[in-house]
Order: C-alpha cells, then sequence, then structure tokens
C-alpha cells in the first residue's frame, strides 16, 4: 500500500429492495494522497454524493455499506460509532451544499462553531474556544470576525454563510475536507471567491480534498486526480490532465463533450447518439 | 458610468421594427420596515432597463442573483405590472393590452421555466398539459388532440406514444421539452426561457440546448433567453445584456460582450467563469482525431 491518506476498496452501497439488493454505489477503488484533491464527478444519480456519506459513515438507515475504507491505517468500516465520532468533523471534515441548512438559525455562528470545537476537544473552555472561533472566521477572510462571531447565520450571505462554514471545519485543523458541491448554489463570482479559499487552505494547512461535483469545469481547476461516476459504477479516472485531454472511455467523452464552453466555437453541441428523449 | 443599452444601433431603414421594444422600465418593490424607524422602503429590482428582441433572434438578460433578471422577464410577459416604462410588443403597448388583444398576447408570448415538474400539472395528462394553451384560448385543436399532441411531441424529440402518459413518468430532460412542446402549441412569436436548462444535468442540458436552436431554425421565433449560466448563454444567443442591482450594464452582440466586455462587472462575471483548459481541449481534439484514425485503420 502506498503512503495514502485515504484508501477504498470495494466500497458498495446498497439498498434492500424487492428483487435484491439496489447498489447505489459499486465497487468503487480509489486513494487520496496526503495533501491531494480528488475530483469525484458525475450527474444526478451517480452516486457521488453517496460515496461520500459512506466514507463519513453518514448513510441514510436501511443502506448497506461493504468493502474498505482506511484513512491513515486505519479501518473505518470496523470502527464503532462512538469511535467513528473522533474522525467525523474532527480529523475527516465535510462542507455541504446548502450551508443555511447546515447552521441552526436560533446560534450565533460563534456559538455553533464554539460547540462544535468543544465537542471534539475536552477541557477547553468558552474564551478558549469562542477565540478559536474568531481566528477561525479570520482565516476565511470574514472581516471584523470579532463582531461577526456574534451575528446569526440569516444576517450573512450565502457566500459568507459558506465561509462560516468552512471556518467550522477549519476549527478542527482536519486532515481530509470532504466538500459536496460547496459552491452549487452560489452565485458565479462567489464561487470563484470559495474555490480560491479552498486552495488557499490546502495550501496553508495541507490538508486532503475530496470535492464532490457535476461541474467538469470546477474540477478541472480544483482538483490533481479525477473519478468519473455514472449510475453507482466508477467510469473511469486518473489524473486530471490525462482525464481531460485523453479520456478512454465513451460516457466520459461524452460528458466532456456536452460541457458549453465559454471560450470554444459555436456549434452543436455532442450528445450520446442515443436521444434522451425517448 | 455611462450604461449602454441593449438596443442594437439601427443599421437599416427602420422597416425591421423590433417585435419587443421596452423603454425604461422600473419596477418597485414596498419592503416593509426595512427603512429607519420601521417605515416602509421602495425597493427597486428593476432600475431604467431598456432593451430589444428582433424577430429571430435570441437576446439573452445574464446576471447573478437578485440582478433583477426574472422580475423583468415577468414584466415583460405582464405577470406583474411595472412601476413605469413602457414595453411594446409587435407594435402594441403591452400594458394598455385589453380583451381580445390581451388574449393574443398571452397566445404570442410563451414562457418555459427552470422546473419542468412544478410547471407541469402532476394530474394531467401530457396531451392535456400540451394541449392546454388552445383550450385557454378557445381555439379548435387543429386535427384533434390525439394527433396534435402527438405531432407536438415528435417536434421536441419525445415519443408521440406518451401523450397519454403524466408528468411524474418522465425524465427532468423530458419533463423540460413538454414544457417546451405547451409552449410551442400557439405558435408563439417570442418564448421567455428563465433559466430554462439551469436545472438539468449537462448531458441533458446540451440535448436541450440544440433543440431550442433547431426549433428557433425551424420557427422564425424569438427568444428572451434569462440565465446566469454565462458559458449556456454563449452558445445560444444572438445579443446579450448584462443585469446588476436592476440595470442593465452592458449589451451588445454576443461575441463582442464576450471579446472585449466594455464593463468592469462584465469583466469580473466572465472571469469567474470555471473553464476547461482551452490547451487541454486542444490536447483532447488532437488524441481523439488520432483514435479514430487508429479505428479506422484497424478496419
Amino acid at each position: 500500500m502506498t503512503d495514502a491518506l485515504l484508501h477504498v476498496r470495494g466500497l458498495t452501497v446498497g439498498f434492500p429492495a424487492a428483487h435484491g439488493p439496489n447498489e447505489v454505489v459499486k465497487s468503487l477503488d480509489f486513494d487520496l494522497e496526503r495533501g491531494g484533491a480528488l475530483g469525484i464527478v458525475g450527474e444526478s444519480g451517480s452516486g457521488k454524493s453517496m460515496t461520500s456519506l459512506a466514507i463519513m459513515g453518514l448513510l441514510p438507515k436501511g443502506a448497506k455499506r461493504t468493502g474498505s475504507v482506511t484513512f491513515d491505517g486505519t479501518e473505518l468500516t470496523a470502527l464503532p460509532e462512538r469511535a467513528m465520532r473522533s474522525y467525523r468533523g474532527d480529523r475527516i471534515a465535510m462542507i455541504f451544499q446548502d450551508p443555511l441548512s447546515s447552521l441552526n438559525p436560533y446560534y450565533t455562528v460563534g456559538t455553533q462553531i464554539m460547540e462544535a470545537y468543544r465537542s471534539h476537544r475536552t477541557g477547553v473552555t468558552r474564551r478558549q474556544a469562542r477565540n478559536v472561533a474568531i481566528a477561525a472566521m479570520e482565516r476565511v477572510h470574514i472581516s471584523d470576525a470579532a463582531k461577526r462571531v456574534d451575528h446569526y447565520p440569516h444576517q450573512f450571505s450565502g457566500g459568507m454563510r459558506q465561509r462560516v462554514m468552512i471556518a467550522m471545519t477549519l476549527s478542527m485543523e482536519p486532515e481530509l475536507i470532504i466538500a459536496d458541491e460547496p459552491t452549487t448554489a452560489l452565485d458565479v463570482t462567489v464561487q470563484a471567491q470559495i474555490l480560491d479559499l479552498l486552495a488557499e487552505i490546502r495550501a496553508d494547512t495541507g490538508a486532503g480534498l475530496i470535492l464532490i461535483t457535476h461541474d467538469l469545469a470546477v474540477v478541472s481547476e480544483v482538483t490533481d486526480h479525477i473519478v468519473v461516476m455514472r449510475d453507482g459504477d466508477l467510469v473511469e479516472q486518473g489524473p486530471a490532465e490525462r482525464i481531460f485531454t485523453d479520456p478512454q472511455e465513451p460516457y466520459t467523452r461524452m460528458l466532456l463533450d456536452a460541457v458549453p464552453r465559454i471560450d470554444d466555437e459555436i456549434g452543436l453541441l455532442r450528445t450520446m447518439h442515443t436521444e434522451e428523449g425517448r | 458610468m455611462t450604461v449602454r443599452e441593449a438596443v442594437p444601433r439601427q443599421a437599416g431603414p427602420p422597416e425591421t421594427a423590433p417585435l419587443l421594444r421596452v423603454r425604461n422600465l422600473v419596477k418597485e418593490f414596498t419592503v416593509s420596515g426595512g427603512g429607519l424607524l420601521g417605515r416602509p422602503g421602495r425597493f427597486r429590482a428593476v432600475d431604467d432597463v431598456s432593451l430589444e428582441v428582433r424577430k429571430g433572434e435570441t437576446l439573452a438578460l445574464v446576471g447573478e442573483s437578485g440582478s433583477g433578471k426574472s422580475t423583468t422577464a415577468r414584466l415583460i410577459a405582464r405577470l406583474i405590472d411595472a412601476t413605469s416604462g413602457t414595453i411594446e410588443f409587435d407594435g402594441r403597448e403591452v400594458h394598455a393590452l385589453t380583451g381580445k388583444a390581451l388574449h393574443a398576447f398571452r397566445s404570442d408570448v410563451q414562457m418555459v421555466f427552470q422546473d419542468p415538474y412544478s410547471s407541469l400539472n402532476p394530474k394531467h395528462t401530457v396531451e392535456r398539459i400540451v394541449t392546454a394553451p388552445l383550450a385557454y384560448q378557445r381555439r379548435p385543436i387543429p386535427g384533434g388532440a390525439r394527433a396534435f399532441a402527438a405531432a407536438l411531441l415528435e417536434r421536441v424529440g419525445l415519443n408521440p406514444d406518451h401523450a397519454t402518459r403524466y408528468p411524474a413518468q418522465f425524465s427532468g430532460g423530458q419533463a423540460q421539452r413538454i414544457g417546451i412542446a405547451r409552449a410551442l402549441a400557439v405558435a408563439p412569436k417570442l418564448i421567455i426561457a428563465d433559466e430554462a436548462v439551469s436545472a438539468l444535468d449537462v448531458s441533458v442540458q446540451a440535448q436541450v440546448i440544440n433543440l431550442l436552436r433547431r426549433l428557433q431554425d425551424e420557427e422564425g421565433f424569438s427568444y428572451l433567453f434569462i440565465a446566469h449560466d454565462l458559458a449556456v448563454v454563449r452558445q445560444i444567443a444572438t445579443r446579450v445584456a448584462v443585469m446588476n442591482g436592476g440595470r442593465i450594464v452592458e449589451a451588445g452582440d454576443r461575441d463582442a460582450v464576450f471579446g472585449s466586455p466594455q464593463d468592469a462587472y462584465t469583466r469580473k462575471l466572465l472571469a469567474a467563469v470555471p473553464r476547461i483548459r482551452p490547451e487541454w481541449d486542444a490536447a483532447r481534439k488532437r488524441n481523439e482525431q488520432a483514435r479514430r484514425e487508429r479505428e479506422e485503420a484497424e478496419l
């Protein structure tokens, strides 16, 4: 085994169904190097989000996970829930698409960052936790953090709320950040700022990143290794440059053809020969 | 800042009057308790917007959330009333239309929305959905509902035998095609597409964009294409108007706006669009060419 931070083998997620288990993630193999950035791309129903939930042990009720997920040498699938909690949100952090639904509207953002921090760090005083929260907010470039720490989620814009979520994960100094469509709900100018921020954090902290998205242009800018998924299958994986310059699978080639380019010639967008309408 | 209007410079004689002409359009909303001492304030969602859409062209209205682009579309469709300004459609002031003329306007201007499922009645068959605009117009259905619906479905690339099915039985891309078929039923002159391809997967989105272009080529109607995705707009627009804070900050021919944007906000917007490296795309095309040649040699 290489010195991978995350080592995934035969990862499968199935739901019980009338005619045997319905598998939404089928026997995935991939690795993430320390400090590396992996992109998992796919269209809706590809199983990309289920894959991240399976790594985190956050699958919905009834889902059955098999296969192996090794993080820093520890087999996560063998851990009891209690032990898993010391990884989740601490050494492995997760950022979701909708920051508003991940934040509690009744508490200030500072309280929420402090709560998250203190739940993972014993013997931390409120004052210490508050300082950690302010420092984390400063690191994601929220100006006037000492004052904004006492504001409620609704007092922040969508992009700022996503910064708060990133600050919350950063306060734990995670070794791996899993971001599931973190910029999909954001305007394009705000998306660019958040992607820059994620790149900056990677450079500063050396944390690994798994970016899950439907947007091929976004993964091409952010990640160095890419996994392409479709209907629960891993279609193709490889270094970003290889995937974008020499895709081997017809599905990957079709996806790359279908992406509208902002600086390409105008013509009929190439699509699969099978007409989707029928 | 000089605001360049989304009005093309008259190249020839004015006999080619635009299909749609919007002048100094303003829409204000009352915001309760927004101001000091809880007094109701006025929020200007659309601020002095002027634009034109010519026959057979696509004007893309682009902007981020809160830019006023969707409100502008709703004003033009007369779904809401303007605070001030004029909207002329086919030479007539839209605000003044009543009775038969308003009825005709409601048929000439059709809308396609972002979420196909929520804009299609789940309890109606596709046949009933796509013939609804005619029923609303109390117009006879040429050739009968069954044949008419089947022909419409065929035109948008759906199986004509599926006219008896319900919206939930279709995928997102197929449902959006049903919404397009419904718009086509009354042979509109203008289709307002409000984020019509935004919710679709990229492979399906490409197909629907191709469909929208083909239908325009065949029918010659115009699109007012409301979108936030500049790469999509680049593929479909004849001209582009960029909105920010309720105002049009820049407008012009597509290649001019994308190629040499004049306004600072337009430049910021274009710079923020994530891009696949052009050199990677070029390498991919070379590799694909080589692959095709290899495959042909093996045959």
